[in-house]
């Protein structure tokens, strides 16, 4: 990036000064002929994985072909919670890694991604959730990761507007505490990486969707976009919903049910709640916003569908959930729901790794909780790309463990989007 | 401003005065003021400062919608004040001020403003890192909105359901006309209006237009057909016409959720006024011409003393004639319909000077504007309805709606009160019409046998309702505000454009243009417009704006209703309450966790006899020819021979070969199954089955009932047990007559209909005893009553846990996990492989192919004193070797019990192996042969 685009405070304060404009985060390009990798879909692995290709592994004539906008799936619609008290030593490690990457990730980028660590409290309403809150913290402990059970009265210090008190069906018991999860500005990790990677020569290519695969004789030969066809060896599937429909593109079937997940905000109020507090039990998760607002989300839906329209029944029974665990709240107002969709998977881990066509790669499955993941899933499958094999981070995630049976255990873990 | 005499159409009660406070200071309106007309007509002007540059706000649009007008009611935060009416001794506060609205600390961010371009934050506060987190908690100080308290009132809400034929969303003289119309032809209406009173724009128009409003509303009001909700939203149309009113003012409630089914939905919410985007627009004193009108004519307040209009349409030509009845001096009228345009308003704490686009500056302490409308397309959105801009009206026009949802009035075109009331009438006919239509096609969708008369099919023709042309007016050639609630000025927009965020989306997340709480209401067109301009695009003509749900912000509260979660209790809970059972919550169910002292009910039981209430248990009634075919394909094991009498043990698997339930089947008759499975797994098992007979099997003869409420529970477990129970039947109880794994029916303490199976959980003899509920607490007392002598103990679920792993039975979902497969569990010989199918058979064919799996083991700690707390890992250095599953101090062996799950290669009977406790420490402990650490061979439970 030169000189002259880096943000800064003193930037702000010349550019205030003289009035003028930034330069352009990333431009408009024609399509070339070729690229030697194409990365279908514009959301934080897509645009993590061309970053890393071309800092990493000097890749830089890479295109990331969006057929919307940039963020516009998941990674514009997600709750941003990141964490990595995971259940299982191979998902802890993972997502440890990408806690460190989005410490450090707006000096990386240079663009402010606004990471606010401020912990994050999963509620055990019965003693069975209270084992496996127990079970998660050791775990982590082992891995090195802060994360224990704490009680009630702790709870209550942490998040005072938590009720604590008797309740017969949803008591609060007790909670996993991990300080340094929290939250992060989706958008802004979606444009830090799509700036950063673009300042290397990555092409952004928005409102281009892939239409078709070519296979020759095993192999990737051409993607064929609705801006025209490309010539290139290596694709990389990094489209999360739409996942399973564009690997059919390059006849690989995938083990993934698409599924709507909603979510919703409330109007802005001052600050009252610091961690991000989730409940298993109520299928909930809320978080406060810097600016102020509620952030809610929940379960996927029941169902598969590419519908992204939100419905009353989560509105109402979010509502629900929310007051049985803050009942102080209930003149709050509900601002907006939306909806975005999750590619779900049997074992809820992720697949990532190379496909029976050679050069198509998968960076997919991330179901509810992917975006937390996107810095560690781009910096690995750029290192396949490169390499043309997993690393040890990714290899227990690869597709064929499906057929081999040795599935990832983070259904327990996961069970709450996000 | 101050209050004018009696107004023709004024909805203030001047008898009835009301004393309230704002920020701290008494203040008197009357009854129908809202909190901004009463506090305007006492001199208040500034009612908020805005978000980021703390700029003093006045009123805008004088409605709900206005963004300036957000204030503290108590400890309700964010109420509009445009539109909440008073109450004698409410308190009012400003929001977002500090220390007060008149010197706010914070207004400092406008000197910085040219430093705060949109995502300035994204640019800054990186480095040091160090520092970060104070930076955020600098930022958070800034967050907009009003408090919320730790302990406030708690609020009132309700739900209510509602069938309607027709629901018309929108009071004005469009949508009543529809509403009466609809009902006139047979419909049952719901007429909902957002204000607190009927008549939409004729509210504050001239003596023609209130003449008309009279009529209707008379109408509306008297027609039984019609109920009418005021002071209420339509929040949302979700799919299936199935739409969401938040009401208020219902008696007894603050609100109310009211959900209805609606076979036709008439959209007529009509237009809102849209501002113009110049220098200056945010100072208090600039106001919308629907703002002046409604403050004059509703609640006769004079909104200024020198006014300065821009108008480019009839009813901004209205409000000069409104504000000249009002007393207010027009200092001039600027046309917008010609070339015309207001430049900038200037003043510090509010408008005081005027600059038009001739360059002449005109003293004002009101700028009127009136430069267009934005169709509140919201619902319309929501029922998959793209609408499109239509540059001659400049504003969008529904294009297509699914059948059973209609628009009428301003949300389809202009006219007069006749032409709209005309339009509605036909609107409201067809609706009645098409809801008559979906009900038949409702009613004819399930066979009845009953033959109806099919609905007239012939529309009802609606006569046109153009839109009338109007002049393109978004920003005038200087820069203003776009979005009062976020502080969004139209140079954001240009800089996020030429910053590379060129599309609306991307724009609107960078600057967050109509991401408050207007929703885009006001906003949204011009954003749109602006971002065109600034890109040189013309996106207005090729978008469509979506709007997401809800209409309009809708209370936690309401959308909850009443706060309840059930809880489900069995039928002996009376006694166990008595007893003070200590509660334990196990999904939906309390139960007793013990009485007091489990150590010494998990004595009685080994001694002498106890009794457990069971009743959660799930059970299912099967019946018909294909139960067997049903039980082996769900269940691992084998099923094809199961005797009358018997009783079976089984365990179910996933598609992916895990465990998910266990439990016993037993056969009462030749056609009739009972299906017991544990009681959290209940409602998945009957899903379960439900699913395959529906997807899989639809041709098989199986009949369930879900029976698990039907029956009450009570295992009787002990060496006594078989003497307990025999007292109070008169089934053979012999071994040779009701041996382990049977199932006898008949009369227990004179109830009949009950049945009881020989099994147990606790390795003690015992008989499982299913009382029809009515009798459940009546057979649990004569037990105790009886047994008195033999020395029998009521016990809890924690006697009964100790006990289980004391015999080392494993509790799905606590010893198994979500990825636990039916080998390893020590229950290999139930899995048939060998039949033809069952579900999970392949990858249970996989698994048996492989040996990398964990293995469940009973452990002992070789320091029995020390019972390593259930979750502890089990460890090789660092690495996780497997995990302690169950853990007690076991009463009976006095020592240390537990099961684990562990890694192959240290799951051999005699391991040792190392824990970790929570503190760090590790300790060592030993696999057993056996997974049960008493009575391996079972003797006491065969006895
Ligand atoms: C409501 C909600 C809440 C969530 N909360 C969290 C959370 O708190 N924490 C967390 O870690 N995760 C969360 N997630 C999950 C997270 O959002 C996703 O896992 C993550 O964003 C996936 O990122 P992605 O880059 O893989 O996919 P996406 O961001 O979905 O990007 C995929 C892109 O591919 C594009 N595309 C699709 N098909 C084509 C084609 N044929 N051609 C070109 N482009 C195409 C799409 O337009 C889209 O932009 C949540 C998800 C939702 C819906």
């Amino acid at each position: 990036m030169n000189q002259k685009a880096r943000f800064s405070a003193w930037g702000l304060f010349k550019r205030g000064l003289t009035r003028s404009h930034w330069p352009r985060v990333w431009d408009h390009h024609e399509l070339r002929d070729s690229y030697d990798v194409v990365i279908v879909g514009g959301g934080v692995h897509g645009l993590a994985t061309a970053y890393y290709l071309a800092r990493n592994h000097g890749i830089t004539n890479v295109a990331v072909v969006e057929k919307s906008y940039i963020g516009s799936g998941g990674s514009g619609r997600n709750t941003a919670i990141v964490r990595s008290n995971y259940l299982t030593p191979e998902g802890s490690k993972f997502y440890d890694r990408s806690v460190e990457l989005y410490e450090h990730l707006a000096a990386d980028l240079n663009f402010n991604v606004m990471f606010e660590q401020r912990g994050h409290m999963t509620l055990a309403h019965s003693d069975s959730s209270l084992r496996t809150m127990r079970w998660r913290a050791e775990v982590n402990k082992l891995q090195g990761i802060d994360s224990s059970v704490i009680g009630p009265e702790e709870i209550k210090s942490l998040a005072p507007f938590l009720d604590t008190s008797d309740h017969p069906r949803y008591p609060i018991l007790g909670a996993l505490w991990h300080p340094p999860g929290g939250i992060v500005r989706h958008d802004a990790v979606v444009w830090g990486y799509a700036r950063a990677a673009a300042a290397l020569g990555v092409h952004i290519h928005q409102g281009t969707e892939l239409t078709g695969i070519e296979v020759e004789s095993g192999r990737v030969a051409v993607a064929q976009t609705s801006r025209g066809d490309i010539a290139t060896s290596t694709i990389v599937n990094c489209t999360a919903g739409w996942a399973s429909l564009v690997a059919k593109m390059a006849g690989v079937r995938l083990p993934i049910i698409t599924r709507p997940l909603q979510a919703a905000v409330t109007e802005p109020v001052r600050q009252f709640l610091h961690p991000v507090v989730v409940s298993g039990s109520l299928h909930t998760y809320v978080s406060q916003t810097a600016r102020g607002e509620l952030v809610f989300g929940a379960s996927v839906d029941p169902f598969a569908s590419y519908s992204t329209r939100g419905s009353l029944e989560f509105a109402t029974g979010l509502a629900t959930h929310v007051l049985e665990l803050m009942p102080a709240i209930s003149k709050m107002r509900m601002l907006r729901q939306w909806a975005g969709l999750c590619d779900m998977t049997p074992d809820f881990g992720p697949i990532i790794g190379p496909t029976p066509v050679d050069g198509f790669y998968v960076d997919v499955g991330w179901g509810t909780y992917g975006f937390k993941a996107g810095p560690v899933a781009g910096e690995s499958v750029a290192e396949m790309v490169a390499n043309g094999r997993p690393g040890s981070l990714i290899e227990p995630f690869g597709l064929e463990r499906f057929h081999a049976g040795t599935l990832t255990a983070e259904k327990g873990a996961a069970a709450v989007g996000h | 401003m101050s209050r004018l005499s009696e107004r023709p159409g004024e909805v203030i009660d001047r008898t009835r005065p009301m004393d309230f406070s704002w920020n701290g200071k008494p203040y008197r309106g009357y009854a129908g003021d809202s909190i901004a007309s009463a506090l305007a007509a006492s001199g208040v002007r500034v009612f908020s400062r805005s978000f980021k540059y703390h700029r003093p706000r006045g009123i805008l649009t004088a409605s709900f919608h206005d963004p300036n007008l957000m204030v503290q009611v108590g400890d309700e935060p964010n109420v509009r004040a445009g539109h909440r009416l008073v109450e004698e001794k409410m308190e009012v506060s400003a929001q977002n001020a500090w220390p007060s609205l008149g010197f706010d600390a914070k207004g400092v961010n406008r000197l910085l403003g040219r430093f705060l371009t949109p995502g300035f934050y994204y640019k800054t506060f990186m480095s040091p890192r160090s520092l970060w987190p104070w930076y955020q908690r600098v930022l958070a100080r800034f967050a907009a909105g009003g408090v919320v308290g730790v302990d406030p009132q708690p609020g009132r809400y309700d739900h209510r359901y509602a069938h309607p034929d027709v629901l018309v969303a929108g009071g004005g003289p469009a949508g009543m006309a529809a509403a009466i119309d609809a009902a006139e032809a047979g419909a049952a209406v719901i007429l909902v209006e957002e204000e607190h009173r009927l008549g939409g724009h004729l509210r504050w128009g001239d003596s023609d237009d209130l003449g008309a409003l009279e009529e209707l509303s008379a109408a509306v009001l008297s027609h039984p057909g019609i109920e009418v909700m005021v002071d209420s939203v339509v929040t949302g149309r979700y799919d299936h016409n199935w739409v969401a009113i938040a009401q208020r003012g219902v008696e007894g409630v603050d609100e109310r959720l009211v959900k209805a089914r609606v076979k036709c939905l008439v959209v007529a919410t009509g237009t809102i006024e849209r501002p113009y985007v110049f220098e200056g627009n945010d100072l208090p004193g600039v106001m919308l011409s629907t703002a002046v009108r409604r403050l004059i004519n509703l609640h006769a307040v004079r909104p200024g003393e020198r006014a300065v209009v821009l108008s480019a349409n009839g009813p901004g030509d209205s409000a000069i004639a409104d504000l000249e009845e009002a007393g207010v001096e027009v200092a001039e009228v600027i046309d917008a319909r010609g070339d015309d345009t207001v430049i900038k308003a200037s003043g510090r704490m509010g408008v005081q000077g005027v600059i038009d686009s001739r360059g002449r500056r005109h003293d004002a302490d009101l700028l009127v504007t009136a430069v267009g409308w934005t169709t509140t397309t919201t619902l319309l959105n929501m029922a998959g309805d793209r609408p499109m801009y239509e540059p001659r009206a400049a504003r969008y026009l529904s294009k297509s709606l699914p059948y059973d949802v209609l628009a009428t009035g301003g949300i389809v075109g202009d006219g007069s009160t006749d032409q709209l009331v005309q339009h509605g009438t036909a609107i409201g006919r067809e609706a009645a019409r098409r809801a008559s239509v979906v009900k038949f096609q409702w009613l004819t969708a399930v066979p009845t046998g009953v033959t109806r008369q099919p609905p007239d099919t012939s529309e009802i023709e609606v006569p046109p309702l153009e839109a009338e042309r109007h002049p393109e007016l978004f920003r005038s050639s200087t820069h203003g505000f776009v979005d009062y609630s976020e502080d969004v000025t139209s140079k954001d927009l240009f800089a996020a454009a030429a910053e590379g965020y060129d599309s609306m989306e991307l724009a609107k997340r960078y600057t967050t243009v109509n991401m408050g709480p207007i929703q885009g209401k006001l906003e949204a067109v011009n954003a749109v417009a602006i971002h065109g301009e600034a890109t040189g695009s013309s996106p207005l003509e090729t978008s469509t704006t979506t709007w997401r749900p809800p209409y309009a912000p809708v209370s936690l509260g309401v959308l909850a209703g009443r706060q309840y979660e059930p809880v489900r209790y069995s039928v002996i809970q009376p006694w166990h309450e008595r007893r003070e059972a200590k509660p334990l919550v196990a999904g939906s169910w309390i139960r007793p966790e013990h009485y007091g002292d489990p150590v010494a009910e998990v004595t009685a039981v080994r001694e002498a006899v106890g009794i457990i209430d069971v009743s959660p248990l799930g059970k299912i009634d099967l019946r018909g020819r294909d139960v067997p075919k049903l039980l082996e394909f769900v269940y691992v094991n084998k099923w094809s021979k199961l005797d009358v009498g018997k009783v079976r043990y089984g365990i179910m698997c996933n598609e992916d070969g895990v465990i998910f339930d266990d439990g016993v089947t037993g056969r009462l008759g030749a056609d009739q199954y009972m299906m017991s499975s544990t009681s959290g797994g209940a409602a998945g098992v009957w899903n379960w089955l439900d699913d395959w007979l529906q997807t899989g099997f639809p041709d098989w003869d199986v009949k369930m009932t879900a029976v698990t409420d039907g029956y009450a529970s009570i295992n009787v477990a002990g060496p006594n047990s078989r003497e307990l129970v025999g007292r109070l039947t008169e089934i053979d109880l012999r071994p040779e007559a009701f041996g382990y794994m049977e199932v006898r029916t008949g009369v227990v303490a004179g109830v009949p209909g009950c049945f009881l199976w020989r099994i147990g959980f606790t390795g003690e003899l015992s008989y499982e005893i299913h009382v029809p509920s009515a009798y459940g607490l009546w057979v649990w007392e004569r037990l105790l009553e009886k047994g008195e002598d033999l020395g029998v103990r009521a016990f809890g679920i924690e006697a009964q846990r100790i006990m289980r792993l004391e015999k080392g039975h494993f509790i799905v979902g606590q010893d198994t996990d979500g990825l636990t497969q039916g080998h390893g569990m020590g229950v290999d010989w139930a899995i048939k492989l060998d039949k033809p199918d069952f579900a999970g058979k392949p990858e249970l064919m996989w698994q048996a192919e492989r040996d990398d799996y964990r293995r469940l083991a009973a452990i002992q700690t070789e320091d029995p004193a020390i019972v390593p707390p259930e979750a502890s890992q089990i460890v090789a250095g660092d690495v996780i070797k497997g995990r302690i599953t169950s853990s007690r101090m076991s009463p009976t062996l006095g020592r240390s019990i537990c099961l684990g799950q562990v890694d192959p290669d240290l799951a051999a009977p005699g391991s040792r192996l190392h824990i970790r406790l929570s503190d760090g420490v590790t300790v060592a402990a030993r696999v057993l042969e056996h997974h049960a650490h008493f009575d391996p061979e079972g003797t006491r439970l065969r006895g």
